[in-house]
């Protein structure tokens, strides 16, 4: 349905825009600048810094005919108010004049600028917001050159006030505009910042502990029009206009947030380009304008630091000693090919799409056996039914319906978080199915809880229900099978035009999630939401590639530890098996030839033959396939330790064999793609490519069918988004980087369909009478290599706990923060970890988190006992 | 005659010229015996930056990078840290970590002293800016400032907290 | 703890609103704690917004909004002068100048034995009988019109004679 256009005229210059339309907005829409402080494109209007004034004049109707009057010329009638108004909080109505420059306004933006500069420091110097800073720039633009007001009469406030150990805040520099304080109210759903006294004495408090309790703290600093909200990590460390940017892909989890990379050279760090900060990149697909704190203050895993490894490690009488490339390439060539059948490459999706090919046919051409290193499975059925191209949150609205089953969306997935969250606030029917209660529950339509450890049940219960094929269902879900609450979410979901369904890992392991995808699937079959925009699964993955790897071809083990205690030869890249479950240390015996490839010394590559030096993200060129099956291309932001020496290729062969014996030894960390690469040239195979990305995805859209017609350059092409932002307005969106290097193509869905409807096996799940089943969460931040590094967030992450019922608590007489001894039984292991007390969760059950050190991939069961 | 004449001519001259050399042997030299020996400069000559101390000690310079904006010749550079109380470099929150300018790049034109808020760099009289290779060429924070004032201390101070809360000195009312 | 000490009297407040709409019920609640100990400290805060499922950081903002709610110790004792222009023209002013140069503070500030604290607050409306001021107290308000300095001490006297025997008594019991 088209809205209603609406044409006016601002300065001149006719506009025609859809009825409703904020006059800002439509001056925008023509290149009209209106200065605004208070008001943001992404949140309500409030109309309070009055910036926004300007003259608007309205056709005169007469009242007898309810018609326009008409001047002598013949022109309409325009009467002009008698004072300014705000276009920021005006909707544009038929024949409306908006004059924007005249000397009235002019005069009233002079007044309004004074008076905000009346208690403003104009520190600007050391202001980190100077040179991007909005205030600044209507300063200059705006402002009257010199104030009545006396200086003696400037309040001094705080200039360093910590609203927790990640956001700063200056008190005299802020103008009240209360973006911030809206935001986390409106948009992060965490009003834990707060306006307190009133008039001049007006200050941002945050009485949350720890302060500033929320992920998204970092996005009122991109929105705050002034210097008053600062990140910890980038305070002082650069001005803006020294930084370079590169395009960038987040890589914390599937939704492939578009960051700008802010790099400098720095003299301490010996005259290196040094990442500086994260922004986020307009991406209006994916994450909008915006990101959660993990992507924007986690980034120093693709850092460089010491503990980055240079060079490939050889074991040489029992120790790893540095070795040169030639050395361990030509170890491993030998190994690998005595082994072929007997290799397996364990692979996780923190690899880009360009660096799982390479890997995946070499381990083909070996003829070994690629797996991915993954908590969750059921990504067969994303590639076929999962969102397909065209598919946007932001589409989506009241014809449609969200379901999110066996997730925690903010921990596992911020932004899908916070853009299902708004589909639900533009009328789409959201269905929560969960466990337990998580944050997006404030907002489902309908919150439903099934018993722990029945996901794909309380999935088939609503299949069930819509059905007549009716899957037999398990005693433990027959209770929320017969609610009607149940009843009716699953009508609403058959009903609504458009229907996803987001499934995560949420206290499940592989067998679960498998079950728990295909039941997801058999709901999308049975009431035909698949293969058309706005429709299907959405896999909610533990790591940003998953669906990449996926797409070629690669899957998980259902029994790893076996998989690998089988294997001869091990090639292990991106992954740290051993830190996560030290189980996997059995594969580990010494018997098989063990190459790991990352970015630092593992638990897992301390174990290992020969390990290679990988580049960083930050380092390299690359491609990432997210979640929404969009792939995004990521740009080079530092230098490689030791660059890439190229391998010249296109040349006649017998120049270009002098030209590569011209080229210096290899050597510092190469990219994932390119190693695989150098192992193939030294076994002979043919088709593999190592001298750039772009080459290895030529090769990949060539033989991988989704990615077919696919190239960089595609990837790269832009176009118009709304709203505009990132320009030299920065008043207008923030400090996020406009989008120019590319918004990515979503993939095809591949060939399936219908035919994927299977009933999964689904047993009845009963808690045990003694003892306790421990099921993994996940928590945004953890304790997994990606975040350590990260020195700024560690009072977030905490130390290792779990949460316990209330019952359990109070058998084991512990309190709050209590230390409790866990024994998983399965493994064999036992961990003392503080207790963590949820009043909601039922008796014998144990929520451990994942990645904090304790070996959980599933449910588990455990035995616990209080630590003294 | 034209012999005589010539000859008192050129005695004449002779004479001429030995009178100038007689009185330029008696009158004190133009020339002066550098390096011993320096020749003033004038009030607004420009030569190498200096950066300033306040009286107690404190740098100047709070590592705003605005000289280095401003430079034409992208000669100066400039990286920043936070003061604290315990280790105070210069007034407020931000001091210079690093303060680099390459003396091969710099056309000496001041427009970093225009920029400075704080008056922190000056172009001084100083202009033996010899140097033998390129490194040398580029000139650090360590040689730029001036000595510690007498009376004041070395940095890093440890200050009393709340003190040294603003890094730009309070301004004058532009009416007084 | 707020609520084993109060909890009839916030059972009847929460009882007033709608189950979804509890964080109206901020007001009242803020008003038993400010009762309690005349001011509202950050743990009756944290109380206060678990009850009515907000965040500590919304009720210490309708704290800090509100000039009437204090959010650190005072005197137990607040006398509140009104300062408007009409009270000002009839010697407010003065009479809060005098009286706390009398009592040895400064306007805002408690005096040495934590008892009283003297304050310029907005209109009381009783703008004919000035110089006029409340005085609030855990016992609630009392209005004292047409005050001289010497009437104001003498209030002030007997606050202080029934603060000493009510913790005399309290002694006790």
């Amino acid at each position: 349905m088209m809205a209603k256009m609406v044409s006016l005229t601002i300065d001149g210059k006719p506009v025609e825009v859809p009825e409703g339309t904020l006059v800002v907005n439509a001056a925008k829409k023509v290149g009209v600048d209106i200065p605004v402080f208070c008001y943001h494109p992404k949140m309500e209007p409030v109309g309070m810094c009055r910036m926004c004034l300007v003259e608007i004049g309205r056709p005169v109707i007469d009242r007898a005919s309810g018609q326009p009057l008409r001047e002598e010329d013949g022109s309409l009638k325009i009467q002009f108010g008698p004072k300014l108004e705000t276009a920021c909080t005006t909707p544009v109505s038929e024949g409306m004049v908006v004059l924007g420059a005249t000397e009235k306004v002019k005069a009233g933006r002079e007044d309004i600028l004074e008076f905000l500069l009346t208690s403003h420091p104009l520190d600007c110097p050391i202001c980190d917001k100077g040179g991007e800073c909005p205030l600044q720039n209507l300063t200059m633009g705006f402002g009257p050159g010199e104030s009545r007001y006396l200086y003696d009469d400037k309040k001094h406030l705080a200039k360093h006030v910590p609203l927790g150990e990640l956001i700063y805040l200056d008190r005299e520099r802020c103008i009240q505009c209360g973006r911030c304080v809206r935001f986390q109210e409106l948009i992060a759903d965490d009003p834990v910042i707060a306006f307190s006294q009133r008039g001049r004495s007006l200050e941002i408090v945050s009485y949350s502990e720890p302060g500033f309790d929320s992920y998204w703290s970092g996005n009122t600093t991109d929105i705050c029009p002034v210097g008053a909200l600062t990140t910890a990590d980038f305070r002082f460390r650069a001005r803006p206009w020294e930084l370079k940017a590169a395009a960038s892909i987040c890589n914390h989890c599937p939704v492939g947030c578009n960051l700008t990379l802010n790099v400098r050279r720095e003299a301490v760090s010996g005259g290196k380009w040094v990442l500086k900060r994260v922004m986020p990149r307009q991406n209006e697909a994916v994450n909008e304008i915006w990101i959660c704190d993990k992507g924007r203050l986690g980034y120093h895993f693709g850092a460089q630091n010491a503990e980055r490894l240079e060079k490939p490690l050889v074991r040489k009488n029992g120790e790893l000693q540095p070795a040169t490339w030639q050395e361990a390439l030509e170890l491993v060539t030998e190994r690998f090919q005595s082994v072929g059948r007997g290799l397996i490459t364990l692979a996780s999706g923190r690899l880009s799409n360009e660096d799982l090919f390479n890997l995946g046919k070499l381990t083909r051409s070996l003829g070994g056996k690629s797996i991915l290193y993954s908590s969750m499975a059921g990504g067969d059925l994303t590639t076929q039914i999962g969102f397909a191209p065209g598919t946007n949150f932001a589409d989506m609205g009241k014809e449609s319906a969200i379901l999110v089953v066996g997730s925690d969306l903010e921990e596992e997935a911020p932004l899908w978080w916070l853009r299902v969250r708004q589909a639900a606030k533009r009328g789409a029917t959201l269905i929560v199915l969960n466990a337990r209660q998580t944050k997006l529950d404030r907002d489902a339509h309908y919150s439903l809880r099934f018993p722990f450890g029945t996901a794909a049940a309380a999935v088939l219960a609503l299949v069930n229900t819509l059905s007549p094929k009716r899957p037999e269902l398990p005693e433990s879900i027959q209770e929320l099978a017969r609610s009607s609450e149940l009843k009716a979410a699953a009508k609403a979901f058959a009903e609504a035009k458009d229907a996803a369904i987001l499934f995560g890992g949420d206290g499940m392991g592989l067998a679960e999630t498998q079950a728990l995808a295909q039941a997801c699937a058999n709901l999308l079959l049975i009431t035909d939401h698949f293969g058309r925009p706005n429709n299907g699964l959405l896999g909610v993955w533990p790591r940003a590639n998953d669906q990449g790897a996926w797409e070629l071809g690669w899957q998980p083990s259902m029994n790893l530890p076996a998989d690998l205690a089988q294997a001869q030869a091990l090639y292990i890249v991106a992954a740290d098996p051993v830190s996560d479950d030290p189980a996997y240390l059995n594969a580990f015996d010494g018997q098989k030839f063990v190459v790991v490839q990352d970015l630092y010394l593992s638990q897992t590559a301390r174990l290992a033959d020969v390990v290679f030096p990988a580049q960083a993200w930050t380092e390299r060129e690359g491609s990432y396939t997210s979640g929404e099956r969009r792939v995004q291309r990521y740009y080079p932001a530092l230098q490689p330790n030791a660059a890439l020496p190229p391998r010249v290729e296109s040349p006649g062969s017998r120049r270009a064999q002098v030209l590569t014996g011209l080229r210096a030894e290899l050597d510092g960390p190469q990219a994932d793609f390119a190693i695989p690469a150098f192992l193939a040239e030294k076994l002979g195979y043919e088709g593999f490519v190592h001298a750039s990305a772009s080459l290895v995805f030529a090769r990949l859209a060539a033989e991988a069918p989704s990615f077919g017609g696919l190239s960089y350059q595609k990837l790269a092409e832009v176009h118009e988004q709304w709203p505009i932002v990132g320009r030299s307005d920065l008043y207008y969106g923030g400090t996020t980087y406009e989008n120019t290097q590319g918004l990515g193509v979503q993939l095809p869905l591949a060939q399936g369909g219908a035919s994927l409807l299977s009933w999964p096996q689904v047993a009845d799940f009963k808690l045990p009478k003694l003892g306790g089943i421990a099921f993994p969460i996940t928590r945004l931040y953890d304790r997994g290599a990606t975040l350590m590094h990260s020195q700024l967030l560690h009072k977030r992450i905490g130390e290792p706990y779990i949460i316990l019922s209330k019952q359990e608590a109070s058998r084991l007489k512990i309190s709050q923060g209590g230390f409790v001894r866990i024994t998983f039984t399965d493994a064999e292991r036992s961990v003392v970890v503080q207790a963590k007390v949820d009043e909601g969760l039922p008796e014998r059950v144990v929520l451990a988190p994942r990645s904090f050190g304790l070996p959980i991939s599933g449910p588990t069961p455990v035995e616990l006992k209080p630590a003294g | 005659m034209s012999f005589v004449k010539d000859t008192l001519d050129g005695v004449k001259a002779t004479f001429t010229g030995l009178a100038t050399t007689f009185r330029e042997m008696v009158r004190p030299p133009v020339t002066i015996q550098y390096p011993e020996e320096k020749r003033p400069v004038r009030p607004r000559f420009k030569g190498r930056h200096v950066l300033k101390r306040y009286d107690n000690g404190l740098e100047k310079c709070i590592g705003c990078s605005l000289c280095s904006a401003a430079c034409p010749a992208d000669a100066i550079f400039v990286e920043s840290a936070e003061n604290t109380d315990d280790e105070r470099y210069s007034p407020g929150e931000r001091y210079a970590r690093v303060y680099e300018i390459n003396m091969l790049r710099c056309i000496f034109c001041g427009y970093c002293e225009d920029a400075c808020p704080t008056e922190a760099i000056v172009l001084g009289d100083n202009y033996e800016l010899s140097f033998t290779d390129r490194r040398s060429s580029i000139y650090t924070k360590e040689f730029l400032i001036e000595p510690v004032p007498e009376g004041g201390k070395a940095t890093p101070q440890k200050v009393e907290p709340g003190i040294y809360t603003r890094s730009v000195p309070a301004m004058k009312d532009p009416e007084d | 703890m707020l609520a084993e000490k109060y909890a009839q009297e916030i059972q009847t407040i929460l009882a007033k609103y709608p189950p979804d709409q509890r964080r109206s019920a901020v007001m009242p609640l803020l008003y038993i704690a400010q009762r309690d100990k005349m001011y509202v400290n950050r743990e009756d805060m944290a109380e206060i917004a678990e009850i009515l499922g907000i965040t500590p950081t919304e009720v210490a903002s309708i704290v800090g909004f509100y000039s009437l709610y204090y959010e650190e110790q005072k005197g137990k004792y607040h006398i509140q002068v009104c300062t408007d222009l009409p009270c000002a023209l009839r010697g407010a002013e003065r009479f809060m100048q005098e009286l706390c140069s009398r009592l040895n503070i400064r306007p805002g500030e408690t005096t040495a034995d934590g008892l009283i604290t003297v304050e310029p607050v907005m209109c009381l409306a009783a703008c004919d009988k000035a110089p006029m001021f409340q005085v609030q107290s855990g016992a609630g308000l009392s209005y004292h019109e047409n005050q001289t300095v010497e009437s104001a001490l003498a209030l002030i006297e007997q606050l202080r004679s029934d603060a000493t025997r009510k913790r005399g008594r309290d002694s006790h019991v």
